[in-house]
């Protein structure tokens, strides 16, 4: 039996009821009185000088309200990070990706929106392209951006310990090269927004973002409006995995054409243009050299990485440093240099995406440690095992393992999978394989440099006592978020789940970061908890006065007041409780005293009962630049066993099965976490076997459709085994950490590891569709051979 | 995306719609279950002035197996193939086609017609249909006349049909005893997927066990479905067996004309005819020797 009464077990979602029916409202749903659409025009070429561009076509067809460029929308620079803000809202002087935003119009429908952006003229001046990191780095490519030279947009150099010494040291020292394909999150819900301006000032925008509140601050800033006349409101959203997790032009561009026509204005991405605007995984090209000692003690690691950026930063600076950081554990590694580049070129740019940074760093590396641990003829197992840290670790680079269920998540799959049953004796065709992964539980600081608390949570009780309704400006985007707080404000305030109603994602309600560095359970948890607890208190010490009881011997379990002495007479407040509901059905009749009665109580005694909550990180270790990437107040952790069978004769791999343990420290709702790890699990196997975003030789999406850009089917996926492992964190609410981007560390090189383990070829680049894998085993028997 | 603007008629008769196509000839577009028609007409690659649906035609939908042939109405859909028995039973490769088609979703609009008629060289149902022999039956308010599937594919979007003439049925002769045939397709992906190769092999056995005929038809390594002509001789006169197919195979891969797209590469596609064309010729063989 757990200790709780509401988290740790299998709550219903809130949202599900909804979407399930069709009720659930995304922004596609909504519509305002008045309301106009919005359209842009968008780079048809992948860098060009603009010459001239000429509105006025456009301006004067009928049913257009509103065309702006540049010259209306100013020239203020943004981006995510304030060290890169690298974007003007449209471009002025030229484009620099296909699909770079040159101007918006608003217009009565969007069939007249969409042919007003046709009437627009655009005299170009077309520029050298270079599509590629190998071009861009070039003696005398062309420069995207006049003040990063050479199209270098950040560079990393860093070095704990020192590893030349320690490679001199090492038995045996192993380089190798990887790489993955640039990516699309393929969420379910193309970016869209309604702009919507008052006759006050006041601007509202209804966005599907990740973050209300950067997005809040972006608009300000860009549009330089007071920020508290900006307000922004996510309704339901169908995912982001990253690539919301920033303003976009879309939302810059309504707020924009809402503010000139006075009217709401709603603007939609179509699923090109989420290709187009980009924003997801980088490709990377990883070249690592790991040094060891016999016993497969780990040394050393080298790190060399180079991301294809695309033309702006987005979040790349953050990408960059992640790449290296993240490979300070979970092992004890004591030696680590990494130099990290990320290049501008004429593409879109790319930013965050789940596992941010970490996962094809993490793909690399877990299959190195596999061919490593082969030359050695240890296990993979024993390998990890042997070097793997354990609560109270810090890494070489400072990231502190406050709690670390390694162990026994590789145990877990071990078990889980029948591992030493397997490993090795399986037919030739068949093969099994294991990786590791971490992740941080939010970053330790906001994107811009800020004091600011990382989450605030009001509750306030309704004046009738029954329902504690919770306010919080987090990001419910699918992934359960709104049921976990939920969860957590009924646990810590000891009401039932179905007394507690929940708002979310309005700037409205405080600060939140939001959904991004899987940050929310951990970090708005806490301030959900804090809040309850402040609510609890309240209630309790008016409680206290009036039946003369120390609160210490009174507790809230299940809505209803415990005392810890026997016979407390609480009579006289149930009377006055009564004869205030006189001809109600419901009024108490004996049994204990309720928590409606107590908070009426309280009410009645000081008014409305408002608690706050507020999180944000205690100070975290790093001295060093980049220091701020990486470290977190907890760290999730994950082991993964693939079992595939691939067909040597096409390269065709099936995936038959995942077993997956991962520990988030304590599952709040068991369902979210399962469902979090099975997610992951399909997105890391679409990366390692399917996904590449591809360009033409212009700079072009080639495959910008769920058509031709390949997620997995339900057909695709195996029988995903779950395991849940709980550290007890203790900077987490309840011992709470993530779970939502870790889960996906393993997958990619624990499949990279079982197709090894089949076919007997290491193969170093993503995807693996069939013609890779049969293309490299073609080479292998070339090489028997010769 | 939107779609652009068009007149929308829905005849209830196979007459009533060759009358409107012969007034408006190419201007006008035959709407089955949509679902290549309405992707394009949103890309705006195709923007017909008229669609004529042709859902509302009740014998469109009809299926009629008989001693001679099976007969397929055009609007027939895929999910119907799936779960039909006759087409089960006599033409198994042509329900494996239909199995390998898009989605669920996609399986319960998208027709028998459609994906002959939209003529696309990864089609899935093409290469069994030729396989098995079959033939279009073509009408206009001139009459009716029929095509083999062999000449009925001119090239990508392109077919033998006249701009007045819609395709109301598919027939496919009754198969001799001891013939068989088996379908493979692969893409990247185990469903939902543009083919990266697909193939359908035919074989039909004398009574002493020697291949008669001989019919092997290669999706997406060539502007339309086509027949390995080669591999069809080696076949032809020999007894069957695992040499002989893998012989076939490569044969096959030599007849392929495959091109390098952002698909995949025309050396893996031809290596993949030659595995999917031993392959289906393993099943074809298995088919004839335990039908019934």
């Amino acid at each position: 039996m757990s200790e709780y009464t509401v988290i740790n077990s299998r709550a219903v979602r809130r949202d599900t009821p909804d979407k399930a029916s069709g009720k659930a409202v995304f922004i596609d749903d909504m519509s305002l009185p008045g309301m106009l659409y919005g359209a842009l025009l968008q780079s048809p070429l992948a860098h060009a000088r603009i010459v001239r561009i000429d509105t006025s076509k456009a301006r004067n067809l009928p049913g257009v309200k509103s065309v702006v460029t540049a010259a209306e929308a100013g020239l203020i620079k943004y981006g995510v990070s304030p060290a890169r803000y690298d974007e003007t809202l449209f471009c002025h002087e030229k484009v620099r990706y296909v699909g770079d935003d040159i101007a918006a119009v608003a217009a009565v429908d969007l069939e007249t929106a969409i042919e007003a952006v046709s009437l627009i003229e655009v005299e170009y001046e077309e520029l050298p392209v270079v599509l590629t990191i190998e071009d861009a780095m070039a003696e005398g490519a062309p420069v995207l951006h006049n003040e990063y030279p050479g199209n270098i947009c950040a560079e990393v150099h860093s070095e704990f310990g020192n590893v030349e010494a320690a490679f001199a040291n090492c038995d045996l020292i192993k380089t190798t090269t990887f790489k993955n394909k640039r990516q699309d999150a393929a969420f379910i819900e193309p970016q869209g927004c309604i702009a919507s301006y008052d006759h006050f000032g006041n601007l509202t925008l209804y966005s599907s973002t990740q973050v209300p509140h950067y997005v809040q601050r972006t608009v300000a800033m860009v549009l330089k409006l007071p920020i508290g006349k900006v307000r922004v409101v996510k309704p339901y959203v169908g995912a982001g995995f990253g690539i919301k997790a920033s303003a976009n032009p879309l939302e810059l561009s309504a707020c924009l054409l809402s503010m000139k026509t006075g009217k709401p204005v709603k603007m939609n991405y179509n699923r090109e243009q989420v290709f187009q605007y980009g924003r997801a995984r980088h490709q990377f090209t990883h070249t690592m050299t790991t040094g060891v000692k016999k016993d497969g003690a780990l040394l050393a690691l080298k790190h060399v990485c180079y991301l294809d950026g695309g033309a702006y930063s987005s979040f790349g600076i953050a990408t960059v440093y992640y790449a290296g950081s993240l490979l300070g554990g979970p092992y004890k590694l004591p030696n680590m240099k990494y130099d990290g580049y990320r290049i501008y070129n004429n593409k879109p740019a790319c930013g965050a995406m789940r596992g941010h940074g970490g996962v094809a760093a993490r793909a690399c590396w877990e299959q190195q440690l596999d061919m490593i641990a082969e030359e050695l003829k240890i296990s993979p197992i024993e390998l990890r095992l042997k070097n793997m840290m354990v609560a109270g670790d810090v890494t070489c680079n400072d990231l502190n393992m406050s709690s670390l269920g390694m162990k026994e998540c590789i145990e877990a799959v071990q078990n889980g999978s029948e591992w030493s049953a397997k490993k090795g004796k399986l037919p030739k065709g068949k093969g099994i394989g294991m990786a590791c992964g971490f992740f941080v539980s939010g970053a330790g600081y906001p994107i811009y440099r800020s004091d600011t608390y990382h989450g605030t949570v009001v509750i306030k009780l309704t004046e009738d006592g029954g329902t504690a309704l919770v306010y919080t400006a987090s990001a419910e985007i699918g992934q359960g978020s709104d049921t976990t707080f939920a969860m957590i404000a009924a646990e810590a305030l000891g009401i039932r789940l179905e007394d507690v109603r929940l708002e979310s994602g309005d700037t409205d309600f405080g600060v939140d970061l939001g959904a991004y560095s899987s940050r929310q359970t951990l970090m708005t948890g806490h301030a959900v908890k804090e809040a309850a607890e402040d609510v609890r208190q309240k209630v309790l010490e008016v409680l206290s006065k009036e039946l003369n009881v120390p609160v210490g011997e009174m507790d809230i379990r299940n809505s209803l007041i415990g005392f810890k002495q026997a016979n407390v007479d609480f009579s006289g407040l149930r009377t006055r409780y009564v004869k205030e509901h006189r001809g109600w059905t419901d009024n108490p009749t004996d049994g204990p005293l309720t928590f409606k009665e107590a908070a009426r109580m309280a009410y009645l005694a000081i008014g409305s009962i408002v608690g706050t909550g507020k999180y944000k990180p205690h100070e975290l270790g790093g001295k060093y630049k980049g220091a701020a990437v990486g470290t977190s107040p907890a760290y999730g952790c994950s082991a993964q066993i693939a079992e595939v069978t691939v067909d040597e004769e096409t390269g065709q791999i099936t995936v038959d099965k995942i077993t997956d343990a991962h520990d988030c420290g304590r599952a709040i709702n068991i369902t979210s976490v399962e469902g979090q790890m099975e997610g992951s699990v399909s997105m890391g196997l679409g990366e390692a076997l399917f996904e590449e975003v591809k360009f033409d030789n212009k700079g072009r999406v080639i495959n910008a459709d769920l058509a031709e850009y390949k997620i997995p089917t339900m057909l695709d996926m195996p029988e995903v085994k779950t395991i849940i492992v709980e550290s007890n964190e203790p900077n987490g609410p309840f011992g709470a950490k993530e779970v939502g981007e870790g889960a996906i560390m393993p997958t990619i090189p624990a499949i990279l590891n079982a197709v090894y383990d089949a076919i007997g070829v290491r193969i170093h680049e993503l995807p693996l569709t069939p013609e890779r894998v049969y293309m490299a085993i073609q080479e292998a028997k070339k090489g028997k051979k010769t | 995306m939107l779609l652009p603007k068009f007149d929308f008629h829905e005849p209830k008769t196979v007459n009533e719609a060759c009358q409107i196509l012969a007034e408006y000839g190419a201007k006008a577009r035959i709407l089955a279950g949509g679902t290549d028609l309405m992707v394009n007409m949103k890309k705006k690659i195709l923007s017909p002035q008229q669609l004529v649906s042709i859902s509302r035609i009740p014998e469109l939908k009809n299926l009629e197996a008989s001693a001679d042939h099976i007969r397929i109405g055009a609007c027939f859909t895929v999910a119907d193939l799936c779960e039909s028995d006759a087409i089960q039973r006599h033409l198994s490769a042509l329900a494996e086609g239909a199995k390998n088609l898009g989605t669920p979703l996609i399986r319960n609009l998208a027709t028998i017609g459609g994906n002959i008629g939209s003529a696309r060289p990864a089609a899935d149902l093409p290469p069994p249909l030729m396989a098995y022999g079959a033939q279009a039956v073509l009408s206009s308010l001139s009459g009716e006349r029929t095509v083999p599937l062999d000449q009925f594919f001119l090239g990508p979007g392109f077919t033998a049909m006249k701009p007045d003439e819609i395709l109301t049925e598919i027939q496919v002769p009754a198969l001799p005893a001891s013939s068989g045939a088996g379908y493979i397709n692969i893409g990247v992906r185990k469903a939902q997927d543009c083919n990266l190769v697909n193939v359908a092999s035919f074989i039909a056995l004398d009574a002493g066990g020697i291949i008669q005929n001989a019919r092997i038809v290669m999706g997406c390594v060539g502007p339309i479905p086509l027949r390995a002509r080669s591999a069809e001789k080696i076949l032809i006169g020999q007894k069957p067996d695992t040499a002989l197919f893998t012989r076939a195979g490569a044969a096959a891969g030599s007849d392929s004309t495959p091109i390098d797209d952002f698909r995949g590469t025309a050396a893996y596609k031809k290596d993949m005819v030659g595995v999917l064309t031993r392959r289906t010729l393993d099943i074809a063989f298995h088919k004839a020797t335990h039908r019934q």
